[in-house]
């Protein structure tokens, strides 16, 4: 359906390249620049398949282009027996693309072979070729050129099958009817000409400058009944050089038609038009028209009769570059073509230079009247001397989140086991600011209660720092207490902190742990005196599964390698641990009964961190 | 084979291009491969297939073109018969029918009248080399019998025959020997190399390849040594050189056409080209991507061809610069991703060179491309364990892609990494979102994206043998320093410690199955409670699909003890059971239908059925005689409208599947006859091309020039030293008894004047002329002189004139008599 599309460029403009999508499946788009190179892209992967230069392709530029309808290339073997399995083939192969040149000459390119294939010209024009048709069914081809004529030609044997003047002035538009019988031309007027006798069957008063493109919107006329000629009722569209207004015109009975029945607007004059056929009367006709300041407007509408009021677009499409970095402000890049792609719901777009533009398939799901894409167009800058290759390297930049056993976010986080948490599992985020705020009060108790003591504990200034960096954040603080390696200075600190900044420490602690191995190692002494100092007052709070969850995460992943020796080192340590402190006993007054559990997983951790460090 | 007449098993591409050697044609404009049963032409320009040639009904095993007409192709398979196509149309002109397997086909342009084939006699390991007369016959089928065998017990690798200088011998090697036949003797000479038991020495012959002009074989071995074989007409004498580089198997050799330089390639991936045959002097085209299995190099010497073990054909320029790539499917021996289809692309999406994700376009046949996941240099060597590319998923907008990847190499070290991709519309290209060392402790069996469209964030389920599954969700992790989203984990489920073997989302994403072993539980996903559980015992569970549309409320499940189950969901119930092995299940995204393919001794069976209904939809018994591994339903781009019953099931979307010899099947609705008849109706156009201008400037006097040229030969006539008498006779006489140079200059300068015919005569004489004039100032006697000179040459002029051409006897006279002249002269 959208096979029509191909070939349409403005005759006049210096700047629109002439450029075509191939029939069914758009799968190669083929573009002549203004290097006089012809390219053909792969739709797919915006990968560039061909490059052909024409021997004359400074003086005969190319001036329009058009894909010849598939062909299928499977040829019957003479004897096929039934197979299990053939190959599906590969189907439909478009081969064949029409050039037509400044001079007047039209070249076919077989695309499959990448070679020119046939060069008619004997008797064809003798100036610009403006618009090339190829007939759907047989092997024929039209073109009009700045000549008056419209030529008719075989391109089996490569001649002229007919050639008549088509209008007073250069003919610069041409299509065929749906059903292949009839033919349109716009010259000064635009005339509906029946293929058989090429003669006049109608004339429609046209556009003020030279139509650029000329298409069948429909397939079948309104009416259920099939009319005696096949044509009447059709609706076509047509749009001009110059002109912001694309026509649509009715075919009737009565040749006394001087106006279009509906125009659309658009904000510039049209470069490339496709659309979608519709096959019945309630669907409607969908148009992509790309103007000259590279928007795509799109157009929704049902074709029933006269409209007065020119159609403005259902949607507007934009591309422009981000500009986000540095100090590039926001720029355009021009689309060049659009073709609806064969399921209707989305659209090709191609954009950016004509050396190496980037093809991307929209899809239209959103009812917005305009859309803006931001594009990053540096990434297409055209690449010389790369070698061949089919392999795309995706990005892995350092900005990617790297996530490991033991930190944050590789593992669920801990949750109570309350019941209210069960159901609220979702705010959890809410949670966590609020106990923050509970220990920002509890923060603001400290600092009174610090400068209470400020003045009698001037000795211990390490707690006091402690606490102070813990509370303030600061790292240098931070550093110079839990750099120490002294094992009895840990110990006292310990001792000697607020029970109230304990899970600030813990929690420092932990965040040094999933840091660097050498300072990891630093912490683990810390770590131990903190556990078996502090166990009773933790294993009091009731919020201590969430609050260490991570912290026991971290020490079950790097227990992991090593999960039954450290087992037996911290029962051993346990032991040992114990037979000191009840010989202590004797003397000493009780120290703080700790935990069991908390107490083995201690020395695990410790066992498994000594070994990590040192494997490192 | 098929129960419907009307739906038929097509193979849809894909099909292995790397069996045997490419072949150029003449003009290297095309290129020719097998695959499978058909022969394709490729364009070496645009690595698009042209032609299909297909007649074959079996494997095709040889190809090579028509020595005596270079337009012409012949093709061997397995059917028995060898075919001669005219590959320029695709037309299949000759069958010769020889009646048992060939596993090879030569011909030579020197040895006319009869081919070369490799078959098989009897003993199952015993291959020989057959020479076979084409009958010359009109008729299209011609019967073929008259073979005559050439050599026994050899290689079935064509690889390892080869023709040498003219086809004036044959060399065919075998393990470790080498027999040399020569057609004119009849002769047969043998070479064995040592066993080698040393280290590094593995002496096994690969491969073969002749010089095309001089008496050389090179022979490619198992340790990576290359042999240059000479002399070797000679049982004893003979000698060889070695070349050493590979470190592996040398999997091809070739010469180029011109036999300067020998090719050669392995395991490594890299070409070597062996300049004179001197070990120093080598060129490299390294990061070739694969094993090269095959080398060929085209007739004209241009472009050279490797063959790829990962499915794929480059042709490479004479300077060593890939110019192009035909790129056929990748296969892997495991599809461990399956079959998915990228939502973006419309393309089908599976895991292709080691690594890699390969995007294959459907429509087109054609490989979009690899896309790198693992990014880590592939290093092919047989003892190393590489990272592999297990699992993938696609987001069903495609905006983000998980994969898996793993690397196993003993059994205590398991490397897994997870990697988040998000579609990054600026750049049109994946970007690493999150990376996840180790996402589970053991391997991960399932992953899964939650379906909606409109969910706020996305979900990622995985689940994994060490009996956990993990819910991932995108975040914001936006700090002072960056605006960034990532990926966490939100909940870790599991179920009695059962290994987490799939998990699947409801089509409306609020329920979540994870099938542990036997069990499959049901979870809530909005607060990831565990709902209900089922249990259909004995046999794990294997596959696991909710139903779509209006069976939603179904959940399909089938277990490896061949039930294929359904559950009702509001009823918490068993709905119904089948007893059937089934190996694929797979939902149609666009319908309700399922697609179930059993696998029995006869061959697979595929079964589409609605949940709702008893009666299943469609059956189609043994459809394909291998076991199918994996299965996607393709969302057609406009839906068809069958309305047989049997295919209805096909109006939305299109059926593919791999079955285990990796060919990528599919159904077809269409008779063969229907699809072939577009190209009969349309006749491809003539290639005329009119004439250039430069053709007008060359050319049309290109002909009148070349009659020109020849007769300007017959006057030009470029006399050698010898031809001429002065010349020799100055050459032959002893310096010394030679008179002054002078003298000489003269009569040396005369002689070569000669050649010149009639020109030459008449103008010598005006200089004379012009002298004597001069001369005639001096004296009246030499006036005289003169003039009787003048007279004496103006009776020459007259008799050249006159007898233009004379015989060489006669211009010998002459060039005497003015010889005379001339000394009379230089005396005065």
């Amino acid at each position: 359906m959208a096979a029509s599309g191909g070939g349409r460029r403005d005759p006049l403009a210096p700047s629109g390249s002439p450029c075509a999508f191939s029939p069914r499946g758009q799968h190669y788009f083929s573009l002549a620049g203004p290097d006089g190179h012809l390219r053909v892209w792969e739709t797919a992967s915006s990968r560039l398949h061909q490059d052909f230069v024409p021997s004359a392709h400074l003086s005969a530029t190319c001036t329009c282009l058009a894909w010849a309808p598939p062909r299928s290339l499977a040829k019957e073997g003479p004897q096929r027996k039934k197979r299990k399995s053939e190959a599906v083939g590969t189907g439909d192969q478009v081969d064949l693309l029409a050039i037509g040149t400044a001079v007047g000459s039209i070249l076919l390119y077989n695309t499959l072979k990448g070679e020119l294939q046939s060069k008619l010209v004997s008797g064809g024009h003798d100036n610009k070729v403006n618009c090339i048709q190829w007939h759907q069914d047989n092997d024929c081809l039209y073109s009009c050129s700045d000549d008056k004529h419209i030529v008719e030609w075989n391109t089996q044997t490569c001649r002229v099958k007919c050639k008549w003047k088509g209008d007073i002035s250069s003919v610069s538009a041409l299509c065929i009817s749906p059903d292949g019988k009839m033919l349109l031309s716009a010259g000064r007027t635009i005339k509906l000409w029946d293929l058989e006798t090429k003669e006049v069957y109608r004339h429609f008063t046209g556009h003020a400058t030279a139509v650029s493109s000329l298409m069948f919107t429909t397939l079948r006329p309104p009416k259920e009944s099939q009319p005696f000629d096949g044509i009447t009722g059709l609706y076509f569209l047509s749009g001009a050089v110059h002109d912001r207004l694309l026509n649509v015109w009715q075919v009737r009975s009565e040749n006394k038609e001087k106006n279009a029945v509906m125009s659309f607007t658009v904000t510039d004059e049209p470069v490339y038009i496709d659309l979608t056929l519709s096959e019945n009367k309630e669907e409607p006709v969908k148009l992509a028209v790309v103007c000259r300041d590279g928007q795509v407007h799109l157009f929704e509408h049902i074709l029933n009769g006269y409209c007065k009021k020119p159609l403005t677009s259902n949607c507007t499409i934009q591309i422009a570059t981000s500009g986000k970095d540095k100090e590039s402000t926001p720029s355009p890049i021009p689309i060049l073509a659009a073709a609806f792609c064969s399921d209707k719901q989305s659209l090709l777009l191609v954009y950016g230079s004509l050396l190496q533009p980037a093809i991307e398939r929209v899809s239209l799901h959103s009812k917005e009247p305009h859309m803006c894409l931001i594009r990053d167009i540096n990434c297409w800058t055209p690449k010389i001397g790369v070698a061949v290759t089919k392999v795309k390297t995706p990005v892995m930049n350092s900005e990617a989140k790297v996530l490991g056993p033991g930190i944050p976010g590789h593992h669920a986080a801990m949750k109570a086991t309350l019941e209210t948490e069960k159901t609220e599992s979702k705010k959890r985020l809410k949670e966590n600011e609020q106990i923050s705020i509970e220990e920002r009060l509890g923060a603001m108790d400290i600092d009174t209660m610090k400068e209470k003591r400020k003045g009698d504990l001037k000795a211990d200034s390490y707690p006091v720092l402690l606490v102070q960096g813990l509370e303030s954040n600061d790292c240098y603080m931070l550093n110079k207490v839990l750099q120490t390696r002294k094992d009895t200075l840990i110990r006292n600190t310990v001792l000697r902190i607020p029970v109230y900044a304990v899970i600030p420490l813990l929690n420092e602690l932990t965040k040094r742990l999933q840091g660097h191995p050498n300072s990891a190692v630093l912490m683990v002494p810390w770590l131990k005196s903190v556990l078996t100092i502090h166990a009773s007052y933790l294993s009091t709070l009731p919020d201590l599964v969430p609050q260490l969850g991570m912290l026991y995460q971290l020490m079950e992943s790097r227990v992991k390698t090593l999960r039954k020796l450290s087992r037996l080192h911290g029962k051993l340590i346990l032991l040992i641990t114990q037979v000191a402190a009840s010989e202590k006993t004797q003397g000493v007054p009780p120290p703080e009964q700790t935990a069991k559990l908390v107490y083995e997983e201690e020395g695990i951790e410790t066992l498994a961190l000594r070994t990590f460090a040192s494997y490192i | 084979m098929v129960a419907e007449e009307n739906l038929r098993v097509v193979r849809s591409g894909g099909s292995k291009l790397n069996f045997r050697r490419a072949v150029f044609s003449a003009d290297s404009k095309y290129l020719f491969c097998v695959s499978g049963d058909f022969v394709k032409v490729y364009s070496t320009a645009t690595e698009e297939c042209i032609y299909v040639l297909q007649g074959h009904s079996n494997l095709v095993t040889g190809i090579q073109l028509n020595p005596q007409n270079h337009l012409q192709l012949y093709s061997c398979s397995l059917d028995g018969t060898i075919k001669l196509w005219d590959f320029i149309d695709g037309i299949l002109i000759k069958t010769f029918v020889v009646g048992c397997k060939l596993y090879a086909f030569f011909a030579s342009v020197h040895l006319e009248d009869s081919v070369f084939i490799i078959v098989n006699k009897e003993i199952p390991d015993g291959f020989q080399l057959a020479s076979l007369k084409l009958p010359k016959s009109p008729s299209q089928e011609v019967e073929a019998k008259e073979l005559s065998f050439v050599l026994d017990y050899i290689s079935q690798s064509p690889k390892c025959t080869a023709f040498g200088r003219e086809g004036q011998y044959v060399v065919a090697a075998r393990d470790l020997y080498m027999s040399v036949y020569f057609f004119k003797k009849k002769k047969t000479f043998r070479f064995s190399l040592p066993s080698g038991n040393k280290k590094n020495c593995n002496n096994i012959f690969t491969c073969i390849a002749c010089h095309p002009k001089e008496d050389c074989i090179a022979s490619g071995h198992q340790d990576g040594r290359i042999r240059l074989w000479r002399n070797f007409n000679d049982n004893k004498n003979y000698t060889y050189t070695s070349l050493h580089w590979h470190h592996d198997v040398v999997m091809d050799l070739a010469f180029s056409i011109e036999g300067t330089s020998l090719l050669s390639g392995g395991r490594e991936s890299v070409l070597v080209e062996w300049r004179g045959g001197i070990e120093k002097n080598k060129e490299f085209l390294p990061r070739l991507g694969g094993t090269i299995e095959h080398i060929s190099a085209s007739p004209g010497g241009d472009l050279f061809c490797t063959c790829h073990s990962d499915n794929k054909i480059m042709i490479i320029h004479r300077n060593l610069e890939v110019s192009a790539i035909i790129q056929g499917l990748v296969k892997d021996s495991v599809v461990n991703t399956g079959l998915m289809i990228d939502p973006r692309t419309k393309a089908l999406v599976m895991n292709g060179k080691p690594g890699h994700l390969q995007f294959y376009s459907l429509q087109n046949d054609k490989q979009l491309y690899n896309l790198d996941i693992v990014q880590q240099e592939y290093v092919n060597d047989p003892g190393l364990v590489h990272i592999e590319l297990m699992k993938a998923a696609f987001s069903s907008q495609g905006n983000w892609l998980a994969t898996v990847e793993q690397r196993h190499e003993k059994e205590a070290e398991l490397e897994l990494q997870m990697k988040l991709w998000e579609f990054n519309e600026q750049q049109q290209g994946f970007i690493l979102n999150t990376r996840i060392n180790m996402p589970h402790e053991d391997h991960v069996t399932a992953l899964c994206f939650s379906d909606t469209e409109n969910s706020e964030t996305p979900t990622l389920v995985t689940t994994s043998k060490d009996g956990h599954f993990k819910v991932w969700i995108l975040t914001n992790d936006s700090d002072i320093y960056k605006q960034a989203m990532g990926w966490t984990c939100d909940f870790v489920g599991s179920y009695h410690n059962y290994q987490a073997t799939n998990c699947c989302f409801s089509e409306d994403e609020s329920l979540l199955a994870v099938s542990f072993e036997e069990i499959i539980t049901i979870w809530d996903s909005a607060t990831w409670e565990l709902k209900c559980t089922f249990c259909h015992r004995p046999g794990k569970i294997k596959n696991l699909c909710f139903g779509r549309q209006t069976c939603s409320k179904y959940l399909l499940g089938t277990t490896e003890k061949s039930f294929l189950c359904c559950w009702n969901l509001l009823t918490c119930a068993l709905e119904w059971s089948v007893q059937l092995s089934v190996i694929v299940l797979e939902p149609d995204p666009n319908s309700d239908n399922i697609a179930a393919m059993s696998w029995s001794s006869g061959g697979s069976d595929l079964f589409v059925f609605k949940p709702s209904e008893p009666r299943p939809l469609c059956i189609q018994k043994s459809m394909c005689r291998e076991k199918v591994q994996c299965a996607v339903f393709v969302p057609r781009d406009v839906p068809e409208s069958f309305i047989s019953e049997d295919y209805q099931w096909l109006n939305k979307s299109q059926f593919y599947f791999l079955n285990e010899s990796q060919d990528l099947m599919t159904f077809s609705t269409k008779s063969p006859e229907e699809k072939l008849t577009p190209s009969s109706k349309q006749l491809i156009a003539e290639e005329s091309l009119p004439t250039t201008p430069f053709y007008f400037l060359m050319g049309k006097h290109r002909k009148q020039q070349e009659t020109n040229e020849i007769m300007e030969n017959e006057l030009i006539y470029h006399p050698s030293a010898e031809d001429i008498p002065a010349i020799s006779e100055l050459l032959q006489t002893p310096a010394h008894v030679l008179p002054s140079a002078s003298f000489l200059c003269s009569m040396f300068v005369n002689s070569l004047l000669i050649s010149k015919g009639t020109k030459s005569a008449e103008e010598i004489p005006d200089d004379i002329e012009m002298e004597s004039g001069k001369a005639t100032d001096d004296s009246d006697e030499e006036n005289d002189i003169s003039e009787k000179v003048q007279k004496a040459t103006n009776d020459t002029v007259i008799e050249d004139e006159i007898i233009p051409q004379l015989s060489k006897t006669q211009e010998r006279e002459l060039r005497k008599l003015r010889k005379v002249d001339y000394s009379w002269m230089c005396s005065l």
